[in-house]
C-alpha cells in the first residue's frame, strides 16, 4: 500500500490541471441542470414528480451524469493513456503493486467525482433551491456506492481495452444506453413496457431511482439492487486487477 | 568482488528474429559495464530482461541474486532504472514526480528532493515534465532512478538524442554515481561513451556478444596501428627515411607531409622529433590517430558502427 496516497493525491492534482476533465466533471453537469431547469421549470405532468421543482427532479440524474463522467470515463482513459504513453512502464520498474496503482488512480477519481458533486450541490442549492425530502445521509451513501461501482467497472474497461481508442468505444457503448435509459432525463415509467426491464438492469438505473426516491422522501423499494451494485463493483475490481496490463 | 548480475545462455526470440542469442555475462560489484552495439543489436532487449520487464525464452538471469521476473518487486526495491524513453505524467511537476516515485519504495532516500540539486534541476522543481528539454527530461529520469538509493543502476541509451554539452553532463553524472560505489549497467551505441565511462565493455551484434573486455584490451587486441601525421615543407625527404624509426611499420607520403603507421605512437613521436632535429628539417602540425572501439567494431564485423 506504500505510495497509495501519494499516487491518489498526484492524480487528483493532474485531473484538476486538465481543462477537459474539469469541464466535463465539474462545470458541464451543473450547466446541464441549470439549462434544463430554466427551460422546463416544471416536472413532466402526470409523471408523479410534480411535488418538487424541476431542478430537484433533475438532481439525481445529474449526479448520475457526474458519476459517469468523473468516475466512469476518467479511469479507463487514464489507464489506457498511461499505457500507450509508457507511463505505466516507468511504474513497472518500481516495486509498486498493480492493486496499489489501480486503487490510487481510483481514489483520485473518487475524490474528483466527489468534488464535482459538491460543486453541483452548492450551486443548485443556492440558485434553484433544490430540496431533498429524505435522508441526506442515505443520499450521500447511495451516491458513494454508485461512484465505487462505476470506478470498478471503469477500471475493468481500462484493463481490458488495448488502446485509448478501444477504451473510448467501450466507454460510449456503456455510456449511451445509460444516458437514455437510466432515468437521467426521463422517468422509467414513461418508457415502453418492453424497454423497462432492460433499463432496470443497467447499473446506473438503481442509483438514479434510489436517489430520486430519497429526494421525494418516498418509501425505498427494491433495496436488493444495492447488492447487485456491490456485485458489479466486486467483479469490476477483480477483472481490473486480474487483467491489468503494464504495456 | 560480488557478482551483481549473472546471465547464462540467455535467448530471446520475437517470431523469426533472435533478438538475444545465447548471451552469457556477469557484472561485478562497483564496475561500470557497457553493452555496446548498433541499433537493433539486442541491447535493450537484454537490459530489459535483467530489469524484469521481459522474460527470457531460455537461459537464466540472476540480478542481486534474484529472479528478475518472479521476484520483480524485491528486485525493483534495490535497482534504479532509466528506460530508453522515460515518460511520466506529462503535467506532473518535477518536484512532485520525485516525491511520488520516492513514496513507492520501502527505503527511499531521506531527502529525495536533494536530487534536484545533484542533477541541477533546482529551478525546474515546479516545471511540468512535458515542458522540459530532452536533456532535462533525461536528468529527471536519472533522478527517478536514484530515489531509492539503489545498489545497481541501469541506463539504457542515456545520451541518445542529446546535444554534446548535455551528453558531457550525463557522463559527469555517471562518474559521480560510480564514485559512490554503485554498480552501473549501461547500453550505448556511442563508442566514445563506452570508452569514456566503462570499466568493461561487451560488444553486441545481431544478439550475440562478440567481444567482452576492458576498452583498452579490446583496442590493443586488434594489434591495430596508430597513425602519426606530420607536415613538412622539406622536399628532399623520402618516406623510406622513416622506416628505421622505432615501432614504425611503414611510412607513406601524403599531401603536404607524411603518415607513419606505428605500434607505439609515443616512442615514434619522440624519435621523430629527434630525427627531424638531426636531419635538419622542420616539423609542423603533428597529429596522432589512435585506434578506438569504433575500429574494434569494424574489425569484428566488417561494418561501421554508424550506418
Amino acid at each position: 500500500m506504500r505510495g497509495l496516497w501519494q499516487l491518489a493525491w498526484n492524480e487528483l492534482k493532474l485531473n484538476l490541471r486538465d481543462p477537459m476533465m474539469v469541464f466535463w466533471s465539474m462545470a458541464f453537469p451543473t450547466l446541464w441542470l441549470a439549462f434544463n431547469a430554466l427551460i422546463f421549470k416544471q416536472p413532466i405532468p402526470g409523471s408523479g414528480y410534480e411535488g418538487l421543482n424541476y431542478a430537484s427532479f433533475l438532481l439525481p440524474g445529474t449526479i448520475g451524469l457526474v458519476i459517469l463522467s468523473a468516475s466512469f470515463v476518467g479511469i479507463p482513459i487514464t489507464l489506457t493513456t498511461y499505457r500507450e504513453m509508457a507511463v505505466l512502464r516507468r511504474f513497472r520498474v518500481t516495486p509498486v503493486k498493480t492493486s496499489t496503482l489501480v486503487l490510487g488512480f481510483a481514489i483520485s477519481q473518487l475524490a474528483f467525482a466527489a468534488a464535482g458533486i459538491l460543486v453541483l450541490f452548492a450551486i443548485v442549492k443556492i440558485v434553484f433551491n433544490v430540496q431533498v425530502l429524505g435522508s441526506w445521509l442515505l443520499f450521500a451513501g447511495v451516491t458513494f456506492l454508485g461512484m465505487i461501482t462505476f470506478l470498478a467497472i471503469g477500471s475493468a474497461v481500462g484493463s481490458i481495452a488495448r488502446s485509448v481508442r478501444a477504451a473510448n468505444i467501450m466507454i460510449w457503448t456503456v455510456f449511451t444506453p445509460m444516458l437514455m435509459l437510466s432515468e437521467i432525463f426521463l422517468p422509467i415509467s414513461i418508457l415502453p413496457a418492453w424497454l423497462q426491464p432492460i433499463a432496470k438492469a443497467l447499473p446506473l438505473t438503481p442509483i438514479n431511482t434510489l436517489l430520486r426516491d430519497i429526494v421525494y422522501g418516498v418509501q425505498l423499494k427494491d433495496l436488493w439492487r444495492l447488492g447487485v451494485l456491490a456485485g458489479w463493483a466486486l467483479v469490476g475490481g477483480i477483472v481490473a486487477v486480474a487483467f491489468f496490463r503494464w504495456e | 568482488m560480488n557478482v551483481i548480475v549473472e546471465c547464462e545462455h540467455v535467448v530471446k526470440r520475437y517470431g523469426e528474429v533472435v533478438a538475444v542469442n545465447d548471451v552469457s555475462l556477469s557484472i561485478k560489484e562497483g564496475e561500470v559495464f557497457g553493452l555496446v552495439g548498433p541499433n537493433g543489436a539486442g541491447k535493450t532487449t537484454l537490459i530489459e530482461m535483467i530489469e524484469g520487464l521481459r522474460a527470457p525464452d531460455s537461459g537464466s538471469i540472476r540480478a542481486l541474486g534474484l529472479d528478475p521476473v518472479r521476484e520483480a518487486d524485491e528486485l525493483h526495491e534495490k535497482i534504479g532504472v532509466q528506460l530508453q524513453t522515460t515518460s511520466i505524467q506529462p503535467n506532473i511537476k518535477v518536484g512532485e514526480a520525485i516525491k511520488l516515485f520516492a513514496s513507492l519504495y520501502r527505503h527511499p532516500l531521506d531527502r529525495p528532493e536533494g536530487l534536484l540539486q545533484t542533477l541541477s534541476l533546482e529551478d525546474k522543481a515546479d516545471s511540468r515534465f512535458r515542458k522540459l528539454s530532452g536533456g532535462q527530461k533525461q536528468r529527471v529520469a536519472i533522478a527517478l532512478a536514484l530515489v531509492n538509493d539503489p545498489t545497481v543502476l541501469f541506463f539504457d541509451e542515456m545520451s541518445t538524442g542529446l546535444d554534446p554539452q548535455a551528453r558531457r553532463n550525463m557522463w559527469e553524472l555517471v562518474k559521480a554515481i560510480r564514485a559512490q560505489g554503485k554498480t552501473i549497467f549501461l547500453t550505448t551505441h556511442y563508442m566514445e561513451e563506452a570508452e569514456e565511462l566503462c570499466d568493461r565493455v561487451g560488444v553486441i551484434d545481431y544478439g550475440k556478444i562478440i567481444a567482452l573486455d576492458t576498452p583498452k584490451k579490446l583496442v590493443s587486441s586488434l594489434g591495430a596501428e596508430s597513425k602519426v601525421f606530420f607536415e613538412t615543407g622539406d622536399k628532399d625527404i623520402t618516406a623510406a627515411e622513416f622506416g628505421g624509426l622505432p615501432a614504425v611499420g611503414r611510412a607513406e607520403k601524403v599531401e603536404g607531409g607524411f603518415v607513419l603507421y606505428t605500434q607505439d605512437n609515443n616512442a615514434t613521436l619522440q624519435e621523430l622529433v629527434r630525427f627531424a632535429d638531426k636531419r635538419g628539417f622542420r616539423l609542423g602540425d603533428i597529429r596522432t590517430e589512435i585506434p578506438n572501439l569504433d575500429d574494434v567494431f569494424l574489425a569484428l564485423t566488417g561494418r561501421e558502427m554508424r550506418e
